[in-house]
């Protein structure tokens, strides 16, 4: 048992498929999370996330309008959102190595690939709760520290510094 | 480029752990077994579900036959990249590869690119016929070929953009 009172969260799910969120907001009530806030949009959910100021945010990509790309931009940059710390899960039928990387680059905390499974989804709880990242300004990157693991033996430049690479 | 600005690296505090109280860390084995029960119970609205996606997807290549435009595109890309992220879910696994077959070929041809209309056409028939004979088994062969078939034309087609 994880001992997490997840009755105390208040989370924002971002999808424009009514199914899917549908299936995300199941699985996060049986969890126990009573506050879950829906929005169809990134413009919708942009209004409500400042209305609300959620804990957490799980967002699909691929929207009509704003994609769940530009709203986590807007989350991490813009200063009328009311946290710009809050974790985002991003949840989306995109799994390559290029889409991870953008959606890293963007902002985002961890990610899911759809199918969602009740199992990945509590383990993506768990890793922002339990393990958060720093965050890094740079002039090119506002977000979490997109370095998974720090490596003690590294020798070579500060890569941050000169590259548009930055906070790798 | 040359950073104008120090680079900042700070770690805000942790106010959801403190919100949720010391867990172990681990799953909440009691709450994932919760889940999979609710799932199991909305498990019968499914194929109502997949029905209204599979119309989606059909109206989506309909518009995006008379004009492939790029709102159109976009749409018919939304209609099959959920169909991807949810057919599994609801059992079909087949589906979901045809349409992650079809996403592939919208979403890496280069906006304003030709993109051939008979393999858009192809796609979309495909998931009609899998929704059609209800087949959800992941081994099925004609299925299997299809999708195969399928896939090959897409990266064959990407090769030449």
């Amino acid at each position: 048992m994880s001992g997490y009172r997840f009755e105390r969260l208040k989370i924002l799910v971002v999808d424009d498929n009514v199914h899917m969120r549908k299936l995300v907001v199941t699985i996060l009530q049986a969890f126990g999370v009573k506050q879950v806030f829906e929005a169809d949009s990134a413009e919708r959910a942009w209004t409500t996330l400042r209305e609300i100021n959620p804990d957490i945010i799980v967002l699909d990509w691929v929207m009509e309008g704003k994609s769940g790309l530009e709203l986590a931009r807007m989350i991490r940059t813009m200063p009328e959102a009311p946290n710009a710390f809050v974790p985002l899960i991003m949840l989306t039928g995109y799994t390559s190595a290029n889409h991870v990387r953008q959606a890293r680059d963007a902002g985002v905390n961890e990610f899911i690939a759809k199918p969602v499974a009740a199992k990945t989804m509590m383990a993506r709880l768990v890793s922002v709760i339990e393990y958060p990242r720093p965050f890094v300004r740079t002039d090119v990157y506002f977000g979490p520290c997109r370095r998974r693991r720090a490596n003690e033996e590294y020798r070579g430049p500060e890569r941050r510094i000169n590259t548009h690479q930055a906070a790798e | 480029m040359t950073s104008r600005h120090p680079i900042e690296l700070f770690m805000p505090p942790n106010m959801l752990k403190a919100k949720l109280g010391g867990g172990s860390g681990g799953s909440d084995i009691a709450a994932l077994q919760r889940a999979q029960e609710a799932l199991e119970s909305l498990s019968t609205e499914f194929a109502g579900w997949l029905a209204d996606d599979v119309k989606a997807l059909v109206d989506a290549g309909a518009r995006y036959g008379a004009d492939p435009g790029d709102i159109n595109r976009a749409a018919l890309l939304r209609a099959a990249h959920d169909i991807k992220g949810q057919a599994a879910t609801f059992d079909f696994p087949l589906m979901a590869r045809v349409a992650g077959s079809l996403s592939r070929l919208l979403d890496e041809i280069p906006p304003g690119r030709e993109i051939p209309a008979g393999l858009v056409e192809a796609h979309v028939r495909a998931v009609q016929v899998i929704h059609r004979e209800t087949i959800k088994n992941a081994g099925d062969l004609m299925a299997q070929t299809l999708c195969t078939e399928l896939e090959a034309n897409v990266t064959r087609t990407l090769s030449g953009v």
